[in-house]
Formats: C-alpha cells, sequence, structure tokens
C-alpha cells in the first residue's frame, strides 16, 4: 500500500515534469552557468541580475531571430565538477548555441575546454586569468585578462612615484595570476617588487602577512582582496600603523571598498575595471531601479555584455548553427559590439582587445573615479 | 539527455570505484579515513605531472598509484600510534596540507590556476567517446567491486572485520594489526588514485579545488547512505547521490523554480540526507551482510 502511494507520488510529480517542459522550446535559449552557491555567491548574484537585465533589453529591442531570448541559468556551486555538470546539461539536453561562463578562472578554465572539446561557442564573462587564453579556439571572453589591468595597475603605481612596492594577494587561481602578472610589468617598466605575500582566505586575522610585507620595507603596499578579507587586512594595517605615511594600493578596489569602514581606508587609492562605459549610464539606472542598491560587484556588466553579445551573435549568424554562430562571434569581434561596459572588440585570440579601466581614490565612505 | 545520462552514469562509476575504496578502509577495517580525497588526488595529479613533463600519459598511472601508495603507507604508519578518532582527525590535516602545498608550489604543480589541457581518454571515438568511456568505467568498477568482494570474504578479510570489531582479541589472537593496516590501506590507495587517474582524463583539468575536504565527505555520505560494509550498497549510494544531485536542476526547469533551489536542493541533500540515514536506517540502504565468508 505504502509502495503504492510513493509509486503513484513519483508518477505525478514526473507526469508533471513532462508536461511542463516544452513550454521552454518556442523561446531562442542560451545557457550560463554561474556561482549561486559557495564563495562567490555575491559576484554570482550580480552576474544574474546582469544577465536579467540584458534579456530584458534584448527582447524590448525585438529578441533574437524574431523570438523572445530566454536564458537557462545553472548554479556551478563554485566548483569545476558542478560546473561542468551543468554545461553538459546546457549542451546535452538544453541544446543551447551558446554558454556563457562562469566567474573564477579555476572554474572557468575546465568549462571552457569542455566546452571547446564539443565545439560549442564559449563566453567568458567574468575570468581574468592569463591561462585564459589557452582554453582554445571557441572560447571567447568579453572581460580584458590580467595582463591588461596588471599594466594598467603598474603604470598607475609608477606615475605615484612608488618605485619598490611589497605586494600582497590571495593564493588563489586570481590571486596568484594577479600577483605573477603585476610583478612581470612593474619590473619591466623599472620598478621593483620588494615582496610578495600569498595570504589564505577566510582566516580571522591578516597581521603575520601584514608584519611579512612590512619587513620588505616598501614604498607602498600593493594588494587585492574580496570584499570582507580586504577590509580586515586595512583594518589591521590601521592597527598595526602601516597606513601612518605609507600610501596603500588596491587592486580591483571595488571588490573590497564597500565592506570596509572610511576610518581604515583614508588616503587609498587603486585601479579597477570601468564597470560602465560608454553608454552604461542606462544599464546603471536599470540596475538601480531594479534592485534598490548600486552594483555588488564589477562583474554584472559583463555577464550582462555576455548575453548581450550572444543575442548580437546569433541575430547576426541568422540561425542557432553552431558553425555560423563561431563565424559570427569572430566578425562581431572585429567589428566591436556596443555594452555596459564599452566598446567590445576581440583580438585573434578571442580575446577581448582593450576594456575601460579606472583609477579610484577613497573619499569618505565612498569611491571617487579621477584622472 | 542520452548523453547527459552517460555523462553522469560516468562520474558516478567512478564516484563507486571512490566508495569502494573507502569501504575497504573504514566499512570493513574500521579505519576512519577523512583524508581520502589526497589519496584521489595523488592519482589526479599522476596524470597532471605525465602530461606537464610530456610523457606518455598511461605513465601517470604508476606515477600517481606509486604517491599514492607512499602517502597510504604515511596514513598506515600514523595508525600505529593513534587510536581511530585522532587518525581521523590526522588524516584529515594531512589531507589539507597536501592540498594547500598544491596550491602553493606553482612550479611544480600550477597552483592554484591547476593544471588544464589533459588528453580526453577516447577523444579519438567521437562522437561515441562517451559510451566508451562509460564502458570502461563500468568495467573497472565491476573489476574492482569483484576484487573487494573477494578481498573481504577470504580469511584476510575475516581478520580485517576482526580488527574493526576487536582488535584486542585480534591482537591477542596473534593478529599483526599493523600489518592488516598497512596492507588495506596500500590497496585501497592504489585504488583511489585508479579513479582519480580516470577522473583527470575525463575531465582534463586538475587543481586543488578537487582536493578540498567536503569531496571526502561526500564519498563518505555515499557510504553511510549506501550501506557501510556492503560493496554492492556503496555502489548503489555512489549512483543514487550523483543521480540525485544531477538531476536537480531539471526539477528547477520544469517547476520553474529560481536557480538558488538547485543550490539550496543540493545541500539538503548531501546534509539532510546523510541525518535522515543516520537517524531511521542507520545501517545503510544495504546493510552488511553477517557472515558469508569463504575463509576459515
Amino acid at each position: 500500500m505504502k509502495t503504492t502511494a510513493l509509486a503513484a507520488a513519483f508518477a505525478a510529480l514526473f507526469g508533471g515534469l513532462v508536461g511542463v517542459t516544452p513550454a521552454i522550446a518556442e523561446d531562442i535559449t542560451i545557457g550560463a552557468v554561474i556561482p549561486l552557491s559557495g564563495a562567490s555567491a555575491t559576484t554570482g548574484k550580480d552576474q544574474s541580475r546582469g544577465i536579467e537585465l540584458a534579456v530584458k533589453q534584448v527582447n524590448a529591442n525585438g529578441g533574437v531571430l524574431g523570438k523572445q531570448l530566454k536564458v537557462i541559468v545553472e548554479d556551478s556551486g563554485g566548483k569545476p565538477q558542478t560546473a561542468i555538470d551543468a554545461a553538459k546539461k546546457l549542451v546535452s539536453v538544453d541544446k543551447v548555441p551558446i554558454v556563457i561562463g562562469e566567474y573564477s578562472s579555476g572554474n572557468t578554465i575546465p568549462l571552457g575546454q569542455y566546452l571547446v572539446q564539443e565545439g560549442m561557442p564559449h563566453i567568458n564573462p567574468a575570468s581574468t586569468s592569463g591561462l585564459v587564453r589557452d582554453i582554445g579556439a571557441t572560447s571567447y571572453s568579453v572581460v580584458g585578462l590580467d595582463n591588461v589591468s596588471t599594466e594598467f595597475a603598474a603604470q598607475d603605481v609608477l606615475d605615484h612615484g612608488w618605485k619598490k612596492v611589497a605586494v600582497l594577494a590571495m593564493n588563489n587561481a586570481f590571486g596568484q595570476g594577479v600577483a605573477e602578472e603585476f610583478k612581470k610589468h612593474f619590473t619591466a617598466k623599472g620598478g621593483e617588487v620588494a615582496t610578495t605575500v600569498m595570504y589564505t582566505i577566510g582566516q580571522s586575522t591578516y597581521r603575520r602577512e601584514l608584519q611579512q610585507v612590512e619587513a620588505a620595507e616598501p614604498d607602498a603596499y600593493v594588494f587585492t582582496a574580496y570584499g570582507t578579507e580586504g577590509a580586515l587586512i586595512m583594518q589591521e594595517a590601521f592597527e598595526l600603523g602601516m597606513q601612518e605615511g605609507k600610501p596603500w594600493y588596491s587592486i580591483l578596489i571595488t571588490m573590497m571598498n564597500k565592506d570596509t569602514p572610511a576610518e581604515f581606508k583614508k588616503g587609498l587609492i587603486g585601479m579597477d575595471v570601468g564597470y560602465i562605459g560608454e553608454g552604461g549610464d542606462t544599464y546603471k539606472t536599470e540596475y538601480e531601479t531594479a534592485y534598490g542598491e548600486t552594483f555588488l560587484s564589477a562583474y554584472g556588466g559583463y555577464a550582462h555584455d555576455a548575453v548581450l553579445f550572444s543575442a548580437a551573435a546569433l541575430n547576426k549568424a541568422g540561425s542557432t548553427d553552431k558553425a555560423a554562430v563561431l563565424k559570427a562571434i569572430e566578425d562581431l569581434g572585429k567589428e566591436g559590439v556596443k555594452g555596459a561596459t564599452g566598446d567590445i572588440t576581440l583580438d585573434a585570440d578571442g580575446q577581448r582587445t582593450h576594456q575601460p579601466y579606472l583609477k579610484f581614490k577613497v573619499e569618505g565612505e565612498k569611491l571617487v573615479a579621477y584622472e | 539527455m542520452f548523453d547527459f545520462f552517460i555523462h553522469v552514469a560516468s562520474i558516478a562509476c567512478l564516484y563507486g570505484v571512490l566508495a569502494l575504496s573507502l569501504n575497504l578502509q573504514a566499512g570493513f577495517t574500521g579505519l576512519v579515513n577523512f583524508g581520502l580525497i589526497a589519496l584521489f588526488g595523488c592519482g589526479t595529479y599522476g596524470a597532471a605531472l605525465a602530461s606537464g613533463m610530456g610523457w606518455h600519459p598511461l605513465l601517470g598511472l604508476p606515477a600517481g598509484i606509486a604517491m599514492a601508495a607512499l602517502l597510504g603507507l604515511f596514513y598506515a604508519r600514523l595508525g600505529r600510534k593513534l587510536s581511530s578518532d585522532y587518525w581521523g582527525i590526522a588524516t584529515l590535516s594531512i589531507a589539507e596540507i597536501i592540498r594547500i602545498s598544491i596550491t602553493n608550489e606553482q612550479a611544480l604543480t600550477g597552483g592554484a590556476q591547476g593544471i588544464s589541457g589533459l588528453p580526453l581518454l577516447f577523444a579519438g571515438l567521437k562522437p561515441y567517446d562517451g559510451m566508451a568511456r562509460l564502458a570502461l568505467y563500468v568495467v573497472v568498477l565491476a573489476l574492482v567491486w569483484l576484487f573487494c568482494q573477494r578481498l573481504v570474504k577470504s580469511a584476510f578479510g575475516l581478520s580485517m572485520k576482526l580488527m574493526r570489531e576487536e582488535p584486542q582479541l585480534a591482537r591477542s589472537l596473534g593478529y599483526d594489526l599493523d600489518r592488516i593496516r598497512r596492507v588495506v590501506m596500500l590497496v585501497s590507495s592504489a585504488i583511489a588514485a585508479f579513479a582519480g587517474f580516470l577522473y583527470a582524463h575525463y575531465l582534463t583539468f586538475v587543481g586543488p579545488d578537487q582536493l578540498v575536504s567536503p569531496e571526502t565527505f561526500l564519498i563518505w555520505s555515499m557510504v553511510i547512505i549506501g550501506g557501510v560494509a556492503n560493496n554492492r550498497g556503496v555502489i548503489a549510494g555512489a549512483f543514487l547521490m550523483q543521480f540525485a544531485m544531477a538531476y536537480v536542476p531539471f526539477i528547477k526547469d520544469a517547476l520553474e523554480l529560481p536557480t538558488d533551489f538547485v543550490a539550496a536542493a543540493r545541500l539538503i541533500i548531501v546534509g539532510g540526507g546523510l541525518l535522515a540515514f543516520l537517524l531511521w536506517r542507520p545501517k545503510g540502504l544495504f546493510p552488511e551482510k553477517v557472515g558469508g565468508s569463504n575463509g576459515r
């Protein structure tokens, strides 16, 4: 009796599944794999907002190939295995023509490689590691990689007259990429990196790491950190007196500025990707109206543009055929697409050629862009 | 849908092999190993090493197994001095030390960015490569299962169970517990490394994020839900968990739920499933069969 009831329940559930599924088929769907759980869930949320707004915008302007655009968003859990599971679902079950994803380089690279093996177009909306360049032929980035951003940062630091710096970065794929590329560019431009300290994320204190960089006696401290960690690092640097007379420079400053109280970040300067380029004002207004707050991270805008770019590619290709879509992406990469983060053009490797970077300084709680 | 099924089944087979390895240690011998994932990591990094050094990919297998054997012996050596709960903590911390070392040895292991571009197994057989891989994994799983069955039903298997139940008695009867521990760790480490090697050539990417401790506990949940000390059970547990996790997104699509649901549902499946089984069915889906040994 009990078994029958259970079986009936299952039958009802799966019957329901079959009944509902075909409704999706009338739209043009593309896929996105982003971290909605795990350590980067906040950025993932920002990405999903960017995607949502982009879909609205595309559909308001006539949709894709005469139909409505729909993006199937899957959670990567912040893990390569789950990210690939999600991509396999999107490719083999939902049969999407383009997959956008992920956020951290450690997941984007295996995800992209799987898609390249399948000959599927992959659009990287966030990962900046230099290794992304080598993913393969059908992988494209709408975000500039580390080599571009760190060169900008290295020049900016030198322009302030600081020749000897200490670098502090988190010990993950992103941090290691930034530390390495920054050192390369900084040294090439005649600067000296006195020491590089990599810290583990999620510690309750960073005093040991701070004292290590202090011992190198640099002209300035260059660091990169995520939200609450950045706040703790700044607070402890303040408490250790390391902010007295020594400037601090934050690479991708918007990641940590929001979480840091004003008293611990006096005089802090830094750089970040310009999350709004030319034509991005509308996006910013829409975002703030829709969600009642400012951007959670710099990456929502890039996810937004990844969707715009994909929609443009599908329209140009005239179909969802893989080969046609790939050709359309290549062509669009040369012509450029106007997005919220500015003009998107791709180089021969399918990576974004240039993107806006902004110099920021802290005034009270707020970040102010300056020239 | 079919390709996706093949993929999920392939991963489930590899998890099944890992679950069998853990079952030999924890299920039959009572070795509560919380550092299993490091043994698996020896296999993945063996494959990565071969790829990085430009060796033939197959050479990654002996390299991985050799590293896993050394690590397994080290674990076993620690077990001489530590009682089982302390040993569990020690294995957990060693696995973490290994993961952190890998993250920091950038020159050797590619650091946190990992090593990508490993050759995909059977890539030349497209479009049937997925089926070919699944067939291989099924054969490997079956062979490992057969081997484990024979091992636990042998006289040595009896001594493993005796060590689990009554270590003092076993010692008084003249069993060399250190030797039993050593042999079990060697064998199960090699099995875990083999699974790692196959996994690396399936995912084509190896990185330290694959070796975080929650992965060990995922395997643990498979063993507990399937049935501790039942080889058939832990394979069932591996398949059940892997399929449940992989098919959550479809329920989301069908019921048009937000994607956040997937993340939450997965956490509930692992945590809630584990808790439910521990409370209501602590022996798992397939409880251990007492007796049925071919030994003395």
